[in-house]
């Protein structure tokens, strides 16, 4: 019950962005001169690479989420032997790789805001910043959640289905996350 | 879950049509509907497999078999927590956060502290104390 609850709310969460792109998407139709200046000064490759990075965290985090389900915590091996890992290792890695993307966010703000590219500058900048800024909240409270559920891991003496159903749903976050900024990506990267 | 899945699919589906008549209609220039009801769609579309891959997964419940006594759905129906507090908290945390936008910033933070503990306090309820297991 749980997981069909959190997928509901996913779906709803999905609307939302909705109506952050239908937002991007009507500046965009009124304003495509002022669009082709501004975009001109995004760097895509370092946006790639951070794509990239999310990505990967959604790997790792469905390395976690199997580790989860056979009700595996921690690694059963050394910390080398990849495929002994427990929950709590992958979802350490998930948590590095999702606050690499994070920082990677903020690096690129202060680039763009140096180029003139802000939150007030003009209706892209505006655009820009509250489609990619509520993305990245959406991704920092992921990794609150997994911060929250490792350590449900390690109060737990007996690692049960209440423990493994917690882990399973935020990983269903994470990559409905993972998947809307690769839309945010297409949308405002290579799009244009 | 059948009947729950293609209820959502049907709405899908329908959702899908609504979004290209309307484009059609707007020639595809009013993009607020146009992605609204795409992505009513897709919300749709989202919970309708879900709740058929859930279906494939658990079988058939009693609601679903129409040999199905009423006894047979009886019982524990799950893991809820009736009297917990912590949401309130949490509540009370958000409500002082908007509070403190409207009024003075310092107490944003205050209600971000408060916040922390209602959270932690939430989630880690049934795994400490009376519950810890």
């Amino acid at each position: 019950m749980v997981s069909v609850g959190t997928v509901v709310w996913l779906s709803s969460e999905l609307m939302f962005f909705a109506g952050l792109f239908a937002m991007y998407f009507t500046l965009r139709s009124t304003s495509a001169g002022l669009w082709a200046d501004e975009t001109a000064k995004h760097n895509v490759p370092y946006a790639l690479v951070n794509t990239l990075v999310l990505v990967s965290s959604s790997f790792t985090c469905q390395m976690g989420v199997f580790a989860a389900e056979r009700l595996q915590p921690r690694r059963a091996g050394s910390l080398l032997r990849f495929a002994r890992w427990g929950m709590t290792e992958w979802f350490l890695v998930t948590f590095v790789l999702g606050a690499v993307f994070v920082a990677g966010q903020a690096a690129e703000y202060a680039t763009l805001v140096s180029e003139h590219v802000s939150l007030s500058s003009n209706a892209y900048g505006s655009a820009f910043y509250i489609t990619t800024g509520f993305h990245g909240l959406h991704v920092i409270g992921g990794l609150i959640a997994f911060l929250l559920i490792i350590g449900r891991g390690f109060a737990a003496k007996k690692f049960g289905h209440f423990e493994a159903t917690s882990a399973i749903v935020v990983s269903y976050y994470w990559h409905f996350v993972d998947v809307v900024w690769i839309g945010l990506f297409l949308v405002i990267y290579i799009l244009k | 879950m059948k009947v729950e899945t293609k209820l959502f699919g049907g709405l899908s589906i329908f959702a899908i049509l609504s979004a290209i008549f309307y484009g059609i209609m707007t020639g595809f220039t009013e993009w607020v509907g146009g992605l609204g009801l795409t992505l009513v769609a897709g919300l749709c579309g989202m919970i309708a497999f879900y709740l058929g891959y859930t279906g494939k997964r658990v079988g058939l419940r009693p609601e679903d078999r129409t040999n199905a006594e009423i006894h047979e759905g009886s019982g524990e129906q799950g893991h809820f927590s009736p009297w917990s507090w912590w949401p309130l908290v949490l509540g009370v945390a958000c409500a002082t956060a908007f509070f403190g936008m409207a009024v003075g910033f310092w107490i944003v933070y205050i209600a971000a502290g408060l916040a922390v503990i209602a959270l932690v306090g939430w989630v880690f309820e049934y795994s400490r104390g009376d519950h810890a297991h």
